[in-house]
């Protein structure tokens, strides 16, 4: 049952049929055909095919959410492979350098390591300063050398001048300027 | 016309019945539904039992890994060991410490308050194994840094 389970696992994989292990305790490693292998091994050298990985290409990437990549990270060198030796047996024999050198051998960075602030956001924040500059300097070279001289009406004087004609002139008297103008007291309405 | 009336008043006093049925046996299959749902008990023996198979491999551990890590849950202890004990059998110590991480980070923000319990309750199958915990392999703070790829 388990095995038609895993075919269809398999074939729902894109990876074509293991060759299954005829030992009890099967310990090993996924087994490909030769025209997978030919296609794959170039590109990955002397790794070790372990999984399934994200989407069934046997490609190594750190996700939080998928603990197991496909391969390996690093090739299977021969310090590495006495080290899997060693763990063969009882792993309290491993010492902490050994232990490390065993994570860092299938793994690139540890979980911590990939949630680590990068800080980029001080970058981010400069190139938005910076174009906060960029365009404040572009402003007053718009106004210095490019506008034209703003509007005469556009001063203090000539607006309250307006605004005095306005009134003279009664415009806006029913809902207007001139009926918050009191005439007889010659001061705007309270 | 009346015929038409009586149509329509048994069809509908059918599914009605239909209706009270259905609400009456909640684990039968519903017309609307799309099957049994499995309960939380279940889901767990479900897993435990493929971690605890004796011919388990690479491949398939790493794929059971990778669905009860992409479930919406931190998985109960039991599992743990039960995943732990297949990373024995393989051989495979570092496999061991990485999904030890993968539960941390599955706790999230309540890492405080789930970690010390699972902790406590895999704390035996660890010491049994030699398995060191994350912290005690210094992995809890970053140990190298990896040249951010569009910078090189």
């Amino acid at each position: 049952m388990s095995s038609q389970l895993f075919r269809v696992g398999l074939w729902v994989a894109k990876v074509p049929q293991r060759a299954l292990s005829t030992s009890p305790v099967c310990a090993t490693s996924v087994v490909l055909d030769q025209k997978l292998r030919d296609e794959i091994y170039p590109k990955i050298g002397n790794r070790e095919v372990v999984g399934f990985g994200i989407n069934g290409y046997a490609s190594y990437v750190d996700r939080c959410e998928f603990p197991c990549p496909a391969i390996r990270f690093k090739e299977s060198t021969p310090e590495i492979l006495k080290l899997r030796e060693k763990e063969k047996g009882d792993w309290k024999t491993l010492s902490l350098d050994d232990k490390k050198a065993l994570y860092r051998a299938s793994f690139c960075q540890t979980y911590s390591e990939i949630n680590a602030p990068t800080g980029e956001w001080k970058f981010i924040l400069a190139v938005i300063l910076f174009a906060f500059a960029g365009s404040g300097w572009l402003a007053l070279y718009m106004r210095k050398f490019v506008y034209p001289p703003p509007v005469r009406t556009l001063n203090r004087e000539w607006q309250e001048h307006t605004l005095q004609r306005m009134l003279d002139q009664n415009q806006g008297a029913i809902m207007g300027v001139s009926s918050k103008w009191d005439y007889e007291k010659q001061e705007w309405k309270q | 016309m009346f015929r038409v009336a009586l149509k329509a008043s048994t069809s509908l006093h059918n599914a009605a019945r239909q209706c009270l049925k259905a609400q009456a046996g909640a684990v039968s299959a519903v017309r609307y539904s799309h099957g049994k749902e499995e309960t939380d008990e279940e889901f767990d023996n479900r897993y435990v039992k493929y971690f605890d198979r004796p011919d388990i491999d690479h491949w398939e551990i790493r794929k059971a890994m990778n669905d009860i890590t992409a479930e919406d849950l931190v998985p109960e202890p039991r599992i743990i060991i039960a995943a732990l004990k297949a990373c024995r059998r393989l051989n495979d110590y570092s496999l061991a410490v990485r999904y030890l991480e993968a539960v941390q980070w599955k706790c999230g923000s309540k890492k405080s308050k789930i970690w010390p319990w699972i902790l406590q309750e895999i704390k035996p199958t660890l010491s049994e194994l030699g398995i060191l915990t994350p912290e005690e392999m210094g992995y809890d703070k970053p140990e190298l840094a990896l040249k951010n790829v569009y910078l090189m």
